[in-house]
């Protein structure tokens, strides 16, 4: 029916990983580096419902993993969001490189 | 090229594309707008894989509840503004190398994965009477134990979210 | 499984205590919802399986624990240690009925073997012995005093389910269950900059490996078709390994690091603990981090045991490299709360060695290791949060003004360099052995051993500063009574891990 296949799926899954790892990196805004976190998290989920579409397609454990990974991401999103609003009425400000009482 | 091969490509175009607008653009307001349009061009990539209602639950959970939260944090603390700076050079350049190696380990690894032939037989397995009658069998001890997560995330949301009314807040600033 | 549901339901409880007691009257009503399901459960429970019965007891200690919540909320404690003396006793329960034949529970998530339990009941004794230590100042942090036993309770929760995973699903789980109470302990402490700091670099940190660990499963999963971790092992052969089990396993080993603060790896670890609330960093140093371990040493040595030549040396590096850097860099620390953060990644090389280590006895040693070093760890904080300034020069001349709380943290610190007769010595030794075994890394055990010898020079310079120098240091609270007792049993249960050790060892 189509030639999509499994490798085209994973180059975009394997991009977005990147992006996410280099957003991570690079990024001095807190609420931009949770962004590069979801952003890792999706090109994970993509790879699982790839494989579970492309690899054995009766069995839905990718799918289920997936659902997982969504629901306790958005959990995590909200404990980030209390962080961050705690650190900025100590800090005024988001910026990480800011946030840096402990030296060595 | 059929429709599906036309459609796929126009959203990993779409998805890399926003994904690099999230983390390029020097203003968060338009970071979260590009990661929204990312989560929907994965929400088409799961439709075309047959992840009918992982596409709503990805659209539902994370355009519709993370990113507003995002939003809600970003217009409550007025940071619309511009004028992040950017780290130096130096930490951009490790960034680029540590992403990319990873990315190119994976793309070996990627490479190398079974190019097999699409199963064409169930192309309603990932339906949500399917995913709901697994979900209260073989899965009901992950959904359970998950709220145990959620009662974890309300108690810390609340121990460090509330303000304390005893103490003057705002008011202590970096001694 | 039933700790995970005591340890679940006490957490709850101790929220709702923390939360509502005002709301009686809501309470009385809610709290006929789970009598009927309580109800319910129990008449099927006896046409049906064994998990409905399980069910209905849940339900019915749910009943009653709502009920109880309706006291008042200066009591938390009290109903925490009490609390915690009920999840000791179903523990070693369930060591007893258990009949030493794994157990598959909920179509095989959860694999209950002798050696989880055994990890079980070790860490809840250690947690006790925390709350025993800690209590009062734990109080000291903030408000939510009910809401952080509660918290303690998550945690223990998901040490539970790390000892007992079968699926890579409940050991993504377990790891967040673990970590999230974690990142909110570490900020509890609201109003100081450091605390806030702390948490927000534990988040980031942990979120980001979390990422990497979930791509690492993707992988996996690509390679074994399969989240069941020993349906794995036949899926994966040595000889022809895909290239994605092995850039999976890779992932696998960076994201543990991470959690188990392990050089490279480890940036965050210093700051974290330096950061985070004294009582808090002792809990998550000591019980959280040795979760972590078992489920990394449990994931590594039953599904990918028999692939090990081609992880075995990667994990060897990060052995030396984490015991290089941990070690190296207490020594140049001002700090005793800092020192002791660089120490516990110095002991957590030494507890990467169990993964080197051959099968049964890399899994006996990790218990063994991990519960010398908890403990041992969790009473030298304990000395710490009596003192008020954390630098040495702060700990000068202790033994002229507390000489029991230089005594028992002399005793803690021959533990943590490993002394003769203190759980240390035969927890390293045990470890070591283990390593021993392999022929090819000998010059991986005379490195440790040497850094050892160097631990040995910063774990003195506190023993020197409280024996030898002259001073008088502040104390942040009274030493009572009851601290010294509680202190004294610590002492005597890190002297009993050194020289009864077989007494603590996995019977059988």
């Amino acid at each position: 029916m189509n030639e999509i296949g499994l490798s085209q799926v994973l180059f975009v899954s394997c991009a977005l990983f990147f992006i996410g790892i280099y957003g991570f990196l690079t990024r001095r805004n807190m609420i931009t580096m949770l962004m590069s976190v979801e952003l890792i998290l999706n090109s994970v989920n993509i790879n699982f419902i790839a494989f579970n579409k492309y690899l054995f397609a009766h069995k839905l454990d990718g799918l289920f993993f997936t659902l997982f990974i969504i629901t306790i991401a958005a959990a995590e999103a909200s404990v980030a969001i209390a962080i961050i609003i705690n650190l900025y009425r100590n800090y005024h400000t988001i910026d990480v490189e800011e946030v840096d009482t402990m030296k060595f | 090229m059929d429709f599906y091969d036309i459609l796929f490509w126009i959203l990993s175009v779409m998805a890399v594309g926003c994904a690099l607008g999230v983390v390029l653009s020097r203003n968060p307001i338009h970071s979260v707008i590009f990661l929204i349009l990312t989560f929907f061009a994965i929400s088409g990539h799961y439709l075309i894989m047959n992840a009918q209602f992982l596409a709503i639950v990805n659209i539902i959970v994370y355009a519709g509840a993370i990113m507003v939260l995002f939003l809600y944090i970003l217009m409550l603390m007025n940071l619309n503004a511009d004028a992040e700076p950017q780290k130096g050079l130096l930490v951009q350049i490790a960034g680029i190398l540590s992403g990319g190696t990873l990315f190119l380990v994976l793309l070996a690894a990627t490479k190398s994965a079974h190019n097999e032939e699409i199963n064409k037989v169930s192309t309603n397995v990932g339906l949500i009477t399917n995913l709901g009658k697994l979900l209260f069998t073989k899965y009901v001890l992950p959904f359970e134990i998950s709220s145990v997560l959620f009662l974890t995330a309300m108690i810390g949301a609340i121990v460090i979210g509330k303000k304390e009314p005893q103490l003057k807040n705002g008011e202590e600033h970096i001694a | 499984m039933n700790a995970i549901i005591e340890a679940t339901i006490y957490g709850v409880f101790l929220m709702l205590l923390g939360l509502m007691w005002q709301e009686r009257k809501l309470i009385w009503a809610i709290s006929i919802i789970p009598a009927c399901l309580s109800g319910y459960f129990f008449i099927t429970s006896a046409a049906g399986t064994h998990e409905h019965e399980i069910t209905a007891r849940v339900f019915f200690i749910l009943t009653q624990l709502l009920l109880a919540t309706t006291i008042e909320r200066k009591y938390a404690s009290i109903v925490t240690k009490v609390l915690f003396i009920a999840l000791l006793v179903g523990n070693i329960y369930e060591i007893k009925i258990h009949n030493n034949v794994p157990e598959l529970l909920f179509n095989n998530m959860l694999r209950i073997e002798p050696s989880s339990l055994w990890f079980n009941l070790l860490m809840t004794g250690a947690a006790f012995i925390y709350i025993m230590l800690m209590n009062k100042d734990i109080q000291k942090v903030g408000n939510y005093v009910a809401e952080y036993f509660s918290l303690i309770f998550f945690i223990l929760c998901g040490l539970y389910l790390l000892s007992s995973y079968n699926n890579l699903l409940m050991m993504f789980i377990g790891i967040e269950i673990l970590s999230i109470p974690q990142y909110i302990l570490a900020g509890s402490d609201k109003h100081n900059l450091k605390s806030s700091e702390a948490s927000l670099k534990y988040f980031l940190m942990g979120a980001f490996s979390t990422g990497i660990l979930l791509m690492g499963i993707a992988l996996l999963y690509g390679a074994a078709h399969t989240f069941n971790i020993m349906e794995m092992v036949g899926m994966l052969h040595s000889n022809a390994l895909d290239p994605l089990a092995i850039t999976g396993i890779l992932f696998i080993i960076i994201a543990f690091s991470f959690k188990v603060s392990a050089a490279p790896m480890h940036m965050w670890t210093p700051d974290v603990y330096d950061g985070a609330p004294t009582v808090f960093t002792a809990f998550m140093a000591t019980v959280g981090k040795s979760a972590a371990f078992f489920a990394f040493i449990r994931l590594f040595h039953f599904s990918f045991y028999d692939l090990s030549e081609h992880w075995i040396l990667i994990i060897a590096c990060i052995t030396c490299a984490t015991l290089f850097i941990g070690n190296i860099t207490a020594v140049f620390q001002q700090s005793i709360k800092r020192m002791l953060a660089y120490s516990s990644i110095a002991q957590a090389g030494f507890m990467l060695f169990a993964l080197l280590a051959y099968r049964p006895m890399g899994m006996q040693s990790i218990i063994f290791y991990a519960t010398a070093y908890s403990i041992a760890t969790i009473g030298m904080f304990a000395v710490l949060v009596k003192v008020k300034d954390y630098t040495y020069d702060g700990f000068n001349g202790l033994a002229k003004k507390e000489p029991l709380l230089a005594f028992v943290a002399t005793i803690f610190l021959f533990s943590l360099a490993g002394i003769p007769l203190t759980g240390g010595f035969m927890a390293k030794y045990f470890v070591l052995l283990g390593v021993m075994q392999h022929g090819d890394m000998l010059w991986l055990v005379l490195f440790a051993l040497l850094m050892a010898a160097i631990s040995v020079f910063y774990y003195f310079r506190v023993i020197m500063a409280m024996y030898f120098k002259q001073g008088s240091p502040e104390m942040n609270s009274q030493v009572t009574l009851y601290d010294k007792v509680m202190l004294l049993v610590t002492c005597l249960v890190v002297l009993l891990l050194g020289i009864v050790p077989q007494f603590f060892m996995l019977p059988g």
